[in-house]
Parts: C-alpha cells; sequence; structure tokens
C-alpha cells in the first residue's frame, strides 16, 4: 500500500515539471463545495485589492450537523443566485479593466488599445485565471478567454472591453464559484492532489482563495510532501489572517448567523434595537478569538472567562458603564456578576428565547448541539405544551411549568438531556439581562446532568469546562468545517490525531488546526463510487 | 392611440405621486372581449404563490355548505370580496406514506411537488411554480420573481429540487430594484430599442454554458444534480437576456413608481403588515409590465415566527402552547393570529385585484394559490391544510366554489392547478398521492 502512494505521489510529482498537475492529475470529484459570501468576497480582495467593490445577493446558506459550511457541499446555485452572480462578476471585471484600476491590475500594455492583442489578454487570463481557479487554467481554457476577449474587442472597438467580458466569465464559471476538489487512488482511499489541498488549507486556515505561494508550493509538488506541507502550514498559522479564519470558523461553529432572523418584542425590551444584534455577535467573535489566538488561551476557558469586550450596546444591556473612547473595551465581569464564559453572553443567551421570553429548552437544544455534540431530536408531532404556558395556575416560574411537562415519559427522555442547561441560565431574560425573579418568584437556577448537579450560568460554565466532550466537539466541528462533511456523520477517528494533539497541548486551538491540518485524514477520503459504473444513481461516497 | 381607462395610483411609495397608466390598451380586444396584446396574442395568464404558515383553525374557517354559494365562515371573512373570484379546499390529505411527517415542512412540500418530502427542507422534485414557469414564462423577463414580507430571504417554497430554494426579495427595496433597477426596460417607451450591450453579456452567457461539457466530467450523481441545477440557471439567464433584446409582448402604459427606500422588514405583525402589501403591489406590476409571469409571495416561513407586538410567545409558540379555551373549544389567540394570515391573502388580491387589464384585472388573468404547512399547527396535523384558489386565470378556471376533499389527496389541487395553466398533465404526484382527478367542475 504504501508503495502504491509514493507511486501516485511519483506520478503527480513527475508531471508537475511538464504539464500543470492539475490537468495531469485526471482525479476523482471528492468534494464539491460553493463558495460562501464571505469566501467569495475574501477572494476578490485577495485577488484584485479591497478596493474592488462587490455588491449584490448572495444565495442563503442552511446549517447542517450544526454548521452552514456542510450545506455548501449540498446546495447549487439557483436560477436568482446565478442571475445574481452574473451581474456581481460584470461590476466586478468593469472595476479590473476601468481606467483606475488598469495599471495596476493589467501587467500588459496592447498594442492599441482599440486592437485585440492575445499575447497581453492571455498574460492578463492565465495570471487570473489561476488565482480565480485555484489552479492553472488548461490551454483549453485558456484560449476559450482569449477568443473571448478578441471577439468582443472587435464587437466594441477596446481592447480592455474584452478583458472586461473575458474576466466576467471567468468570475461566474463554475470553477470559481465551486472548489472542485478532485482525488487521485493512495492506496485504499483517495488523497487530495496538490491543488485541492492548498484550497482547503487556505479556506480552513483564512477564510480565502490560496495565495500564489501557496499554489507555487501545490505546482511544484510540495504539498505532497509531509515536511513541504509542515513548512506551508505553519506559514499560514503565523500570520495575523488566521484571525479571519477562525472568526469565520466561530462564526460558524457558534451559529451567529442565527441573528440574521432573531427579533425581539420592542414592546417588551424596548433596550433591544437595531444595533444589538451585530454588536453581540462581535462581543462573542472577539472574546473567543481573542482567547484562541491573541491569548493563546486554554480553549476550555471559554466556558469560564470573565474576560469580554463591549461597545455601548452591550454595556446598556450588561448594566456596566462605558467610559471609553474607542468603540469597544476590553472588560472583565465582576466574581458575582453571575457571567461565565461565552454562554453567558448576549449572543447565547438572546438568539435561543422567543421574541419576548427566554426559552431553557431553546437554549438547551442549542449549547448541547453547539458544544457538545448532541444534538436534541425534534419533539413527537402531537404534544400539549399548554400546561408550560398558563402562568395564572400555582406554576409560576418557567421552570415549574417546563418539570411539569418533562414528567409524560415521551417527553422526559429528551427535556432532561436539554433543560437543565437552560435552567441553570434562567438568571437571564430573552435579551442576556440579569434577573433574580420571575412574575415574582425566585428563580432556582440549579440543574443537574448526567449526575452532576450544579447552579447558575458559572455551574455549567464550569461543567463545560470540565466535560472532555466539549474540546471532543470543537475538534469534531472543525475537521466537518474543513472537508465539508456532515459533523453527525464524521467518523471519530477521523479527528483523533489533530483532537490528541489539541488536548496535549493544553487545549491550545493552533494546536488544534496545526494537528488537523498536517493529520493524513486531513486530505484523505473514501474512494468516490464511479459514478458512470452506476449510472449516476449512486451518491458520491463521501457525501 | 388613446387610453380608454386609466387609473392612477398615488402615494404607496413613500408619498411620492406615484403614477401608472393602465397595463394595457383597451383597443386590443377580441371579439368576445377577451384582452389581447398588442402582437394579437392573449394576455399571458399569470401564475403566484402565497404562503402562510401555520394554518387555520378548522371549526372556525371550514364551510358548512360545499360547492356554490357556500357559508361564509368567521376566518375566511377577509376575503369575503373576493368570494366570487376564488375557491376554497378542505379536507385534502397529504400522505407520507412511509416517510416521517417533517414538522412544519412535509405539508407545504407535498402541496408544492405532491411528493411526501423524504428529506427535512428538501424537496424531492421541482416545485409547482417552476414546472407552471419552464411553460408559460417563454418571453418574460424573469422566470420566477420571489419576496418574503418577514425579511429573510430564505422563506421560499420554490425550487428546482433538493436542498436550494430560489432566494427570496427580502425587502420591497431589493425586490423593486430586482424588477425595475438596472435592467429593466420599459416597454411603453417609444424609442425603445435593445441595448447592444446586452448582446455581449449574451457571448459571456454563451461561454459560461460551454464549460458544462469538461465541468461534469467525473461527477458523482448528486454533484452531477447540482451541476446540472447551476447549468439550468446558465441557461435562465440567458433566455432573460433573449427575453430584453425583444420588444415586451405586453403593451403596458406604465410609469413606474418611485423607490420604496428602506424600511424594517421583520417579523413583528404591524410591519409585515406595511410590507405585504407592498411587495404584492410590486409583484403586481412586474407581472403587468411582463417582466415575471410568475411571483411566489411569503408571508413568513412554515410554523411562522410573526408576533403580535406584546406577546412574548409569538405565532408559532402559541400555536403548541397556548391551551384550548374550554367553552371555545379552540385556542383563542392562535385563531386570531389565523385571521391576520387571511387579512394578508386579501390584501394581496386586492393589490391583483386593483390593476385594470383588457377586459378586467390582473387577478382575472391569474391564478394564485395560497397554502400552508399545517392544518391544525398544535399537533404538527397536514390533514385538511387550508389551500386558497383565486383569480379567474383568464377564464380557465371557475370560481366561487368550496369544494370538501373529504379526505382526497393534497395533489388533486396541484394537478387541477396545472391543467387550468395550460400544463399537458395527465397526472402528477408519488405514491398514495399520485392521482389523475383533477376536479373538473373547476375547468372552464
Amino acid at each position: 500500500m504504501r508503495k502504491k502512494v509514493i507511486l501516485a505521489v511519483a506520478a503527480l510529482l513527475a508531471a508537475s515539471t511538464a504539464i500543470p498537475a492539475w490537468a495531469a492529475a485526471s482525479g476523482q470529484v471528492v468534494g464539491l463545495r460553493r463558495l460562501s459570501e464571505q469566501e467569495y468576497r475574501n477572494s476578490i480582495a485577495d485577488i484584485f485589492g479591497k478596493d474592488i467593490t462587490v455588491q449584490g445577493m448572495f444565495e442563503p446558506q442552511v446549517r447542517m450537523g450544526g454548521l452552514v459550511a456542510t450545506s455548501t457541499a449540498v446546495l447549487s446555485v439557483t436560477p436568482t443566485g446565478f442571475e445574481s452572480f452574473s451581474k456581481m462578476a460584470d461590476a466586478i471585471a468593469i472595476q479590473v479593466t476601468d481606467q483606475k484600476h488598469r495599471a495596476k491590475l493589467v501587467s500588459c500594455t496592447p498594442k492599441s488599445p482599440k486592437e485585440p492583442d492575445d499575447a497581453c489578454a492571455s498574460e492578463f487570463f492565465s495570471r487570473y485565471g489561476l488565482l480565480l481557479f485555484r489552479r492553472p487554467l488548461t490551454d483549453t481554457e485558456l484560449k476559450a478567454r482569449v477568443t473571448l476577449a478578441r471577439t468582443m474587442t472587435k464587437a466594441s472597438g477596446d481592447f480592455y472591453t474584452g478583458l472586461r467580458y473575458g474576466l466576467a466569465e471567468l468570475v461566474q464559471s463554475p470553477n470559481f464559484l465551486f472548489r472542485k476538489e478532485l482525488g487521485v487512488p493512495a492506496g485504499k482511499v483517495f488523497t487530495l492532489e496538490p491543488y485541492s489541498r492548498a484550497s482547503r488549507l487556505s479556506f480552513l486556515m483564512w477564510d480565502t482563495t490560496p495565495d500564489k505561494e501557496l499554489l507555487d508550493a501545490a505546482q511544484t509538488g510540495e504539498l505532497n510532501s509531509a515536511a513541504g506541507l509542515e513548512k506551508q502550514i505553519s506559514r499560514l498559522i503565523a500570520s495575523p489572517r488566521l484571525d479571519s479564519g477562525m472568526r469565520a470558523f466561530f462564526s460558524d461553529m457558534l451559529e451567529l448567523d442565527t441573528f440574521d432572523n432573531v427579533s425581539k418584542d420592542a414592546l417588551i425590551y424596548p433596550k433591544w434595537g437595531g444595533a444589538m444584534a451585530p454588536s453581540a455577535r462581535e462581543e462573542t467573535l472577539r472574546t473567543t478569538v481573542n482567547l484562541a489566538l491573541h491569548d493563546n488561551g486554554d480553549m476550555r476557558d471559554l466556558m469560564t472567562t470573565r474576560k469580554t469586550f463591549i461597545n455601548r450596546s452591550m454595556a446598556a444591556i450588561y448594566d456596566v458603564d462605558f467610559t471609553f473612547d474607542s468603540e469597544w473595551m476590553p472588560y472583565e465581569f465582576p466574581k458575582d456578576s453571575g457571567r461565565s464564559g461565552v454562554v453567558t453572553q448576549v449572543s447565547m443567551l438572546s438568539m435561543f428565547s422567543h421574541p419576548g421570553q427566554s426559552s431553557p429548552t431553546k437554549r438547551g437544544v442549542a449549547l448541547m448541539d453547539i458544544f457538545l455534540c448532541e444534538p436534541t431530536p425534534t419533539p413527537p408531532a402531537n404534544v400539549d405544551f399548554s400546561a408550560i404556558n398558563d402562568t395564572s395556575g400555582p406554576l409560576k416560574t418557567v421552570r415549574q411549568r417546563l418539570l411539569a411537562h418533562a414528567t409524560t415519559p415521551t417527553c422526559a427522555s429528551c427535556h432532561t438531556h436539554s433543560d437543565p442547561i437552560g435552567l441553570s441560565l434562567e438568571g437571564f431574560d430573552t435579551i442576556g439581562q440579569r434577573r433574580l425573579t420571575e412574575n415574582g418568584q425566585p428563580i432556582d437556577l440549579t440543574a443537574t446532568i448526567k449526575g452532576k448537579t450544579f447552579k447558575d450560568g458559572a455551574g455549567l460554565g464550569q461543567f463545560l469546562h470540565d466535560d472532555p466532550k466539549y474540546p471532543a466537539c470543537m475538534a469534531r466541528k472543525l475537521y466537518a468545517y474543513g472537508t465539508g462533511l456532515n459533523s453527525e456523520d464524521v467518523e471519530t477517528s477521523s479527528f483523533k490525531t489533530a483532537y490528541k494533539t489539541f488536548v496535549d497541548s493544553g487545549y491550545r486551538m493552533r494546536a488544534l488546526i496545526k494537528g488537523l491540518a498536517e493529520s493524513p485524514e486531513f486530505f484523505n477520503t473514501p474512494a468516490p463510487v464511479s459514478a458512470d459504473a452506476s449510472n449516476g444513481q449512486t451518491k458520491l461516497a463521501l457525501h | 392611440m388613446t387610453l380608454h381607462r386609466r387609473t392612477l395610483l398615488r402615494g404607496l411609495f413613500q408619498g411620492s405621486a406615484a403614477v401608472m397608466g393602465v397595463p394595457f390598451l383597451d383597443c386590443f380586444l377580441d371579439s368576445k372581449g377577451q384582452a389581447l396584446a398588442a402582437t394579437g396574442q392573449r394576455l399571458p395568464t399569470r401564475f403566484s404563490t402565497f404562503f402562510y404558515g401555520l394554518g387555520l383553525t378548522t371549526q372556525l374557517w371550514v364551510p358548512k355548505k360545499t360547492g356554490l354559494d357556500y357559508d361564509t365562515t368567521s376566518q375566511l371573512q377577509p376575503l369575503e370580496p373576493f368570494k366570487k373570484k376564488m375557491n376554497v379546499f378542505s379536507g385534502m390529505r397529504v400522505m407520507v406514506d412511509d416517510n416521517p411527517n417533517f414538522q412544519h415542512w412535509s405539508g407545504n412540500a407535498a402541496i408544492v411537488t405532491g411528493i411526501a418530502p423524504t428529506k427535512a427542507s428538501q424537496f424531492d422534485s421541482k416545485t409547482i411554480d417552476q414546472t407552471i414557469a419552464d411553460v408559460i414564462s417563454r418571453g418574460s423577463r424573469f422566470k420566477t420573481v420571489a419576496a418574503a414580507a418577514s425579511g429573510d430571504p430564505k422563506h421560499c417554497y420554490s425550487s428546482l429540487g433538493g436542498a436550494n430554494t430560489l432566494p427570496a426579495e427580502p425587502t420591497p427595496l431589493a425586490l423593486y430594484t430586482r424588477l425595475f433597477g438596472p435592467g429593466f426596460q420599459d416597454p411603453s417607451k417609444a424609442d425603445w430599442k435593445p441595448d447592444p450591450q446586452v448582446m455581449l453579456q449574451q457571448s459571456v452567457l454563451s461561454a459560461v454554458a460551454d464549460e458544462r461539457k469538461d465541468f461534469m466530467k467525473n461527477l458523482g450523481g448528486t454533484d452531477k444534480d447540482r451541476m446540472d441545477q447551476y447549468f439550468t440557471s446558465v441557461r435562465e439567464a440567458e433566455v432573460q437576456i433573449a427575453a430584453e433584446l425583444q420588444r415586451p409582448e405586453v403593451v403596458a402604459k406604465v410609469a413606474i413608481p418611485a423607490s420604496p427606500g428602506d424600511m424594517v422588514v421583520n417579523y413583528a405583525l404591524p410591519n409585515v403588515r406595511q410590507v405585504t402589501p407592498l411587495m404584492a403591489k410590486l409583484g403586481a406590476l412586474a407581472m403587468a409590465t411582463d417582466q415575471t409571469r410568475v411571483f411566489n409571495l411569503a408571508i413568513s416561513e412554515p410554523g411562522s415566527n410573526i408576533y403580535v407586538p406584546g406577546d412574548p410567545l409569538g405565532y408559532h409558540i402559541t400555536t403548541h402552547m397556548e391551551a384550548i379555551d374550554q367553552t371555545l373549544g379552540y385556542q383563542p389567540r392562535v385563531a386570531k393570529y389565523n385571521v391576520y394570515s387571511m387579512e394578508l391573502l386579501a390584501a394581496t388580491l386586492k393589490e391583483l385585484d386593483s390593476i385594470p387589464e383588457g377586459d378586467g384585472t390582473l387577478l382575472d388573468h391569474s391564478l394564485v394559490m395560497a397554502y400552508s404547512d399545517q392544518s391544525y399547527a398544535k399537533i404538527h396535523a397536514v390533514d385538511g391544510i387550508p389551500i386558497m384558489l383565486a383569480g379567474n386565470a383568464n377564464g380557465r378556471m371557475k370560481t366561487g366554489y368550496h369544494i370538501a376533499g373529504g379526505g382526497a389527496p393534497v395533489s388533486r389541487v396541484g394537478l387541477t392547478v396545472q391543467k387550468i395553466m395550460g400544463l399537458g398533465v395527465d397526472g402528477w404526484g408519488k405514491g398514495s398521492m399520485e392521482t389523475k382527478s383533477a376536479y373538473p367542475e373547476l375547468l372552464a
């Protein structure tokens, strides 16, 4: 088996000298992922510069197995979505080739600005084709764009108009909008060819298209050797751009996009205004990235830290004086604040609540899934919830009503699983403000999960901090995020190496990323079932 | 050429004096008074869907009498002005067979595909609006257009199949811009001529389409389906561009209103009430000017999160948590929310009905299908989901009926819709919902 791997790698290396490795690899497609909005935006900014504006509608994504990243391996482009991509591509191409940018972005000067110049067009399209497709264009692909530009130049009498339309074509091509991952046989499994490796690494760590150096490393075959890989991974990790990569990951893992459709009842909670949701999201991202990368902290502390960052909006909810000149200030909650890590931040508390009332069930279900990778099944269709809502009777607090309801055996199995987490957070209302009573009754904040009893948000934070399922869940989600697999289908063995590195490092995020990227499982996939052999009916083994 | 009838629509769009002429010249009528377009073709029949979450309360909405002249129930009261222009269906069954009843999904998915979904949040086939658009949308600029009145582009139950849904325009401004922003060509302009740039765009799109063969190589089954959708989308963009090169068939005398500007679009009922008619109006204008012939409007998702300010729970949670009033025998707060849905449907129909066209109104030349995800939301029941078909479909649908389904598969409604829209279909649906029986009494 080892010999086969070496042969496959040798074949790739040999191929890379004469013809592009990508073309020679003739690999099987083992993954096909639609670019996310942020990946698209970051790619365009990196390739053409930040002053090229990207304006338009992106197709919504959906959450699968706890991550929207997974849906990129399932979703396609709808007619409405393509219409938007097509317009955006043209708007980008117009900017890149306009008077203002052409000197910088078009590296050659045409013989005449009014006539086709195949040599200059060819230089332009091979340069940007490589960056947009994340691999070199084949000769045929390059020729097609040069021909298109020539036709357009002739029709318009302007060389740059020809470039514009050729570039617009590249930016709406499926080769840009989808990351096609190719695998080559390596023993019993398939392993990604170098350009697909470059993309997987770059999107995982920087949330953007691979840079020139990474693409060069793919071209030379460096990404097929352990040493070469290690070098590139270390470079990516050492870069400050790891911040944006991890913001993207944590934004997905912590489900912060939920804010896109959370509305709070202004009549009951007038404090909640338009600035709240983006501020709460930003607070959590700052806290998380700061702990993970700037402090190089123990990721378990995300559940217990009282350190955070607040702006004026968040200060209002936390009832803290905001006496800072800049927009955000680091802040540490006092010991008796009841706050403990991200689980007691406004984001988590408000996203998983009703418009005007907290919901222990919503909070419990969400946190179990996000931090422990334990999804709760949907309730049976025919359930009578009315007892939970009757505050006129003897059951005054949500806890009393919820417990009454959870004594029904069919309900109990799930509610004893998810509710305790939520009940311990009942000291916070639907927008995350602290409270001590509900309908005049003091709130009982005790909870028992898996035989462990604790109290309030701080108790919950400590419980999660100490549960080894939490860091294991983070490793599982990072693996799923990087590969596009569904976290619920991922085998524990696939991220075992990465998890061990994580544990051994004292739960440092960089160690987890490095361990993951360097483990063979990150690039290996099961052999795809040939579509032709099964009349196109069989799904890819990978999906 | 003079306009015999002229309607002015004023003040709708942030106080700007929007003026719109009748989108059809009455001089083009055939001997029966049927509307004709400038080319002598009949006015196209348009198709719309109106999605509302969480159904209605059976004992408050189902009329006792069936057929014509049925009794108007309290929950159908808001639709009274349109009673003669619509049909209501009670007692239609969603048969899930061996599939789970996915809460807030199986019902609406079955209504628009005739198939019980095998996965939550996915469609097992193309949805009915897309099937209809394949046939009726030729020549119009957009094959279909969708809008979401509580602001989430995901609230659209229109799909080429699978997990993708066509994104809806989430604000009136976005909807306006898509329809009447760049690329819109006023068909009534005297100096109408095709934009030469559009022709160049066409070459770009055909270059993208040419990538198909290479890109599809070595793809597995699922990925092949996904890329089929992508290239279908490219093809539709090509058709759209081709349509922009033609002078629109319907000669509409239209002054397009000013942009509606930014507004808050979310689940709060007062906002939904403001946004729904505005979106309906824009959709109606789009159909009147042949920008599209298929318009999908959703006021919320299934399991609607719409809330009345002051109600801490909102619509969805209320359906599950509110006790049944022992005297009344139903959930009173839920019943109120139900009625809001019908009011929003009525507001939507009103917009279509207020655009005169040829021998009637835009509504008369449309078929509007209103549907929901549940019948009795408290227990996620899907049998008896209330469905309404409004509009006369250019004389192709008889109206004024209450059809009591008596447990007939819900796909019979979808089949009837397709026959009315002129699709050559004999049967529709799968499994227990496979049917060859339309409702003949509705076919004119």
